[in-house]
């Protein structure tokens, strides 16, 4: 009998609790974001060599694609609010082609920017810590000495009777590329979702083309490296489609 | 130096100037009301059997974060049942077949053969495994991934007709009959069931962590390597880059740099290491999944304590590290799902054979850093050991 009143007087307190918060105040909430993968305009698919080589002949698959978003912030009127721990590794081997993040607890502001860098900062890529998706014995570490694959790109290309691996492990901290999106509408916690395209593609074909012959692997060479960095710092772009308006980068 | 892992969990920020601007009624409403459900979730909590907390578990903190299962806390009393149960030959049809048959602790709880045998005298068609580390790494069990967790994994040897041959219903009445099994059962989880057994044997299994090795000692700055080892170290770490001058072996491609076990992502633990040609590829993982890229995948063991675990690979195919280093260098047969890992690596320029092209010292090297992976502290450790064998009796 006690408990049972225990616990009814509980929820009563909290629903009263909520309920002033609720109406005499601003609350903090959640913020979404989603990213959906494609390849140029093609959808992204695993395994088929679907997708022509962009600076060459022959047409490639793709086995694995894994990449670090991290150090999210989100620009709001009256602060900043930065996610903690934020080391999200996206991955898009799902039905949907999708990967979501889930800010909890934003306090509430009108946000208008957010910033998301491709990669790890170097004080966590010199890291052994754990924190948020970085795994020193994870598929994305190098050895300690060298620290963690920024973005992870395993697959093949296919040309006439020839089949050639590739493998791009693209790291260091020099290559770690900060990015800002102005948002179309202010958005608060609790809005809908914030949806971005990550465009495989753009690895290969936007700053410059790469031939994947030629180029069928990077690894440890710096300039390979910074090259396809260079590219993917236009992987992410805002999504024009449930309603958000293009936006210049 | 054993810092105990840290939990995973998401931090919150910003919290604290935010409840600076919130007005002072929600704070002592809110405030109110959590305390008060602390008090109701306190007494509210079901009842069940006193049980402690494990205490004397620890691990490196460079193994990463864990997971135990919310319904299965690792405790005393259920360590110590599992322990029992994982050497009790009552746990099969015929009364002699453990457990600790094919997973036996000097050999870091493998049998070295290559085919285990159990009940049936018919050779299974794999490799016994090593129970080292399995918190870590990927956390589908078996070569070819079919059980999703050590609870499940642990009650199908009992019941496979070729391993134990044990009926699960004898088996509990077995168990109720046994005075010692009442009351350990009784201590740990309430009753004698299934699923109860699972927990049991899975908790045990939890606390096999084996951290000790040279490498180990290593890694905590209590030693040195020697030049070999230190070569071979290197060599592990390294995914080759012929044009940057960099030399490798390409291991930890798969087998990760502390645990040297397969990823714990999803099935990123799971890879064809190039053991047969396309024509004879076994199913591995395909066999869960249904996938047919999946094919001739299988899972990437821990390479703690190698050097005691021979034969190797799911088949025991390779009787020394010898002939693994051979099949690395050059034994590679290429089929639709190879690892790009495998089939690219090569320290070699210009070079199109399927081999990592290391030579006769480097691949010593490697060995030689193999070796440093054998944990004498974790094959002698009392805590491991059968509870039924005299000697450690006393102890308890
Ligand atoms: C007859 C020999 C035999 C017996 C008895 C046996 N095992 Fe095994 N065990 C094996 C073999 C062989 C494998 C690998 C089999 C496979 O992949 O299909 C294995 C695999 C495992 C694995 C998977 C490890 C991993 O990393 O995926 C676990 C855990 C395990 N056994 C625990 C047990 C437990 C617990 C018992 C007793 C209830 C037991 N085994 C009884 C031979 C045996
Ligand atoms: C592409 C991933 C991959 C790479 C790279 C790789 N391995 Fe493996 N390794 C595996 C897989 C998968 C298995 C289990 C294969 C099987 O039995 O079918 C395995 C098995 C082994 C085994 C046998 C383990 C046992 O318990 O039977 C040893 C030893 C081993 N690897 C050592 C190495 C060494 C040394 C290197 C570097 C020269 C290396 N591996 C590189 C994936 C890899």
């Amino acid at each position: 009998m006690n408990k049972v009143w225990i616990a009814i007087f509980t929820v009563i307190l909290i629903l009263a609790g909520s309920a002033y918060m609720a109406f005499y105040y601003h609350q903090s909430g959640s913020v979404i974001l989603e990213f959906h993968a494609r390849v140029g305009d093609k959808s992204l698919e695993f395994g088929q060599p679907l997708y022509p080589n962009p600076g060459g002949k022959g047409r490639f698959s793709i086995r694995a694609f894994q990449v670090y978003l991290s150090d999210i912030h989100l620009v709001g009127s009256k602060q900043d609010y930065q996610v903690s721990d934020s080391y999200h590794l996206a991955r898009f081997d799902n039905e949907t082609r999708r990967y979501r993040i889930e800010l909890s607890d934003v306090p509430y502001d009108e946000y208008s920017d957010v910033m998301i860098s491709i990669g790890v900062d170097e004080e966590a890529n010199s890291s052994l810590m754990p924190r948020g998706d970085l795994d020193p014995n994870g598929r994305m570490a190098w050895s300690w000495e060298v620290g963690y694959k920024f973005l992870l790109f395993e697959g093949g290309l296919e040309q006439e009777n020839s089949r050639l691996p590739l493998v791009y492990h693209v790291g260091f901290s020099e290559n770690l590329k900060k990015q800002r999106f102005n948002l179309p509408k202010t958005i608060t916690p609790g809005s809908a979702p914030i949806h971005f395209d990550v465009d495989v593609l753009a690895l290969f074909d936007s700053h410059q083309s790469i031939d994947m012959a030629t180029l069928p692997s990077v690894k440890f060479d710096r300039n390979d490296a910074s090259l396809l960095a260079e590219n993917y710092a236009n992987l992410l772009s805002l999504s024009v489609k449930e309603s958000h308006n293009p936006v210049e980068n | 130096m054993a810092l105990l892992p840290q939990q995973t969990g998401q931090m919150i920020a910003s919290v604290d100037c935010e409840l600076m601007s919130m007005p002072k009624v929600a704070i002592i409403i809110s405030g109110f009301a959590v305390l008060l459900l602390a008090v109701a979730i306190i007494v509210l909590q079901p009842t069940g059997p006193q049980t402690r907390p494990l205490l004397s578990f620890s691990a490196p903190f460079v193994f990463g974060h864990f997971n135990i299962p919310a319904d299965n806390p690792l405790t005393a009393e259920g360590v110590k049942l599992g322990r029992r149960l994982f050497y009790d030959p009552l746990l099969s049809a015929n009364n002699r077949v453990s457990c600790a048959t094919c997973h036996l602790q000097q050999l870091a709880f493998t049998d070295g053969k290559a085919h285990s045998v159990g009940v049936s005298g018919i050779p299974l068609p794999f490799n016994s495994m090593s129970l080292a580390n399995t918190l870590w790494g990927p956390q589908h069990f078996f070569w070819n991934g079919r059980a999703q967790s050590l609870e499940e994994q642990a009650l199908m040897p009992i019941q496979d007709p070729n391993e134990m041959a044990q009926d699960m219903n004898e088996l509990i009445d077995k168990l109720r009959a046994d005075e010692v099994y009442v009351r350990l059962f009784g201590a740990a989880y309430g009753e004698i069931s299934a699923k109860n057994i699972g927990r049991a044997i899975a908790s045990f299994e939890r606390t096999l962590i084996s951290a000790n090795s040279k490498y180990d000692q290593f890694l905590r700055g209590e030693l040195k390597l020697n030049t070999q080892e230190e070569r071979g170290r290197k060599l592990f770490m390294a995914h080759p880059d012929a044009k940057a001058s960099l030399r490798g072996g390409n291991c930890i491609d798969c087998h990760s740099q502390f645990l040297t076990s397969g990823f714990n992502t999803q099935f990123d633990g799971f890879t064809n290491n190039g053991l047969e040609a396309e024509e004879t590829l076994e199913p591995g993982l395909e066999a869960l999944t249904g996938l047919a890229a999946d094919r001739g995948k299988f899972k990437v063991p821990s390479l703690r304590n190698i050097a005691l675990t021979a034969p190797y690979m799911h088949d025991g195919r390779f009787s020394s590290l010898e002939q693994v280093l051979d099949h690395y260098n050059g034994g590679i047969k290429l089929s639709s799902t190879l690892s790009p890992l495998i089939f690219e690596a090569n320290n070699q320029q210009n070079d199109s054979t399927l081999s990592l092209n290391l030579n006769k010292e480097e691949k010593q090297a490697l060995i030689a850093f193999l070796h440093t992976l054998t944990d004498n502290t974790f094959i002698n450790d009392k805590r491991f050991s059968d509870p039924f064998s005299k000697q450690v009796q006393h102890n308890e």
